[in-house]
């Protein structure tokens, strides 16, 4: 089943045209990786899908729900890992997974909290506010909410970036174990060779066109 | 019930902030004490005078001090684009809309609570048995002030200039709630019976239910817009 579709996609900012005439279809259990220079159009695109910008024309869906009306059902269904990291500064780690989880209409007991933190190496830090985070902290936080949100669909903007190595290790980790429980993950990355090991497809977008891109997809899929 | 969970998640967290950071109250109550520092000096030499317009004089202290927490509300969901996520939420945007304006209500009301015996103290006013109807009043008119404000805090806030924007289009809309709420305290402070100035107690319940209504209602499309 098609989990993310783009047909003749668009969007232009004036007369800049970011995207144009992108089609795309990415399946349930898929891991699809896109490129591109600065300023392409990658991130447009995952904030199309993640229904945070209307296309200039074409259309989109996630799980078959339209993306100008089904919008609600989308949101439910995915999660966006942007830029941001989506934290409150002021808040500690624990409170702001309480807070943006209960926002979802989930509640996760005090232990599945702690088994996230821990999960993501930063569950010492789990009563400290994210003012004092460094961006790494931050992007593990953002990653804890995820896996306690389990979304069927994960967009993920750039998702090595200010991580270590350890943490790349743990959010390649979390990407394949998405894409096996059938979850589709789709991301903007710089990193061809993090890619490579977890990427079944990639495209490259140029000049505001989506293309294939061969990087030489080599997914591996034993869970560590 | 999945709303209202919304609704109480989004107040605890703009509450919880604030007890922390301190950021906004604090800039609210330096701002309205000047401003009564400057009428205060102002009228010093006519007391008589002050007596006659002071029911203005504590609506505009209040109303550009709300201003000031209105105009944060928004703006600090800014950083970490916290907003888009705010977007995201795949609940009504109404739940969100209502958070805020109880949080924002909070503040505002908690600042002219403060204020208020600032005003008795700096321009002798005998109030005492007026207190409960004074308290209705503000409470009533901070109802409309924070409803409109809030949606006016969301439609400007990725806005460049949304500092200046909020004041100028927030302040013609809420000229209405602003002349009730000045009449009905002008009336009580001066001790006039309430039937003598009721019409403008009721008339402040009615733009309350009005501007919650519409605000709730146009939230959405600028949630998603």
């Amino acid at each position: 089943m098609t989990a993310i579709s783009a047909t003749h996609l668009s969007k232009s900012f004036g007369h800049y045209h970011v995207l144009q005439n992108i089609s795309i279809e990415i399946a349930q259990g898929e891991c699809f990786a896109l490129f591109g220079p600065n300023g392409s159009g990658k991130t447009t695109l995952l904030k199309i899908f993640a229904t945070l910008q209307r296309p200039t024309s074409g259309h989109m869906a996630i799980l078959g729900h339209d993306g100008s009306q089904g919008k609600e059902e989308i949101r439910a269904s995915l999660m966006f890992l942007a830029h941001g990291s989506h934290l409150y500064e002021d808040l500690n780690a624990i409170e702001n997974l309480q807070f943006a989880l209960s926002l979802r209409g989930l509640s996760p007991s005090d232990h599945e909290i702690k088994v996230a933190l821990d999960r993501v190496a930063i569950g010492a830090f789990s009563e400290m506010k994210v003012r004092n985070f460094s961006a790494g902290m931050k992007k593990r936080l953002a990653l804890a909410k995820a896996t306690l949100a389990q979304p069927q669909v994960l967009l993920l903007d750039e998702p090595f970036s200010a991580l270590d190595t350890a943490g790349m290790e743990i959010m390649q980790n979390y990407i394949r174990e998405v894409v096996h429980r059938q979850g589709t993950v789709l991301m903007s990355t710089h990193d061809s060779d993090k890619t490579r090991a977890i990427a079944h497809r990639a495209g490259i977008i140029r000049k505001g066109h989506l293309e294939p891109y061969d990087i030489g997809t080599s997914p591996d899929y034993g869970l560590s | 019930m999945a709303f209202l969970k919304v609704v109480q998640w989004i107040v605890w967290k703009d509450l919880v902030t604030e007890i922390r950071s301190r950021e906004t109250i604090s800039s609210m109550v330096f701002f309205a004490l000047i401003v009564i520092l400057i009428f205060s000096f102002s009228f010093s030499m006519n007391q008589q005078a002050a007596q006659e317009v002071i029911a203005g004089i504590i609506w505009v202290a209040f109303a550009f001090t709300g201003i000031i927490g209105l105009g944060k509300s928004f703006s600090s969901e800014l950083q970490n684009d916290c907003l888009e996520s705010l977007q995201m939420v795949p609940a009504p945007k109404g739940a969100i809309f209502l958070g805020k304006v109880t949080a924002n209500f909070a503040f505002i009301f908690v600042v002219e609570i403060l204020l208020f015996p600032m005003f008795v103290i700096f321009f002798n006013l005998d109030v005492i048995e007026e207190i409960p109807i004074l308290l209705l009043i503000f409470f009533l008119a901070t109802i409309g002030l924070s409803a409109v404000g809030t949606l006016f805090s969301a439609l400007t806030v990725q806005i460049r200039a949304r500092e200046v924007m909020l004041p100028i289009l927030l302040l013609p809309l809420v000229v209405p709630v602003m002349i009730a709420a000045v009449e009905a305290t002008k009336g009580a402070l001066h001790g006039d019976p309430f039937s003598l100035y009721r019409q403008w107690v009721e008339l402040l319940s009615i733009f309350d239910v009005v501007f919650t209504v519409v605000s709730f209602w146009l939230f959405e499309f600028v949630m998603d817009s």
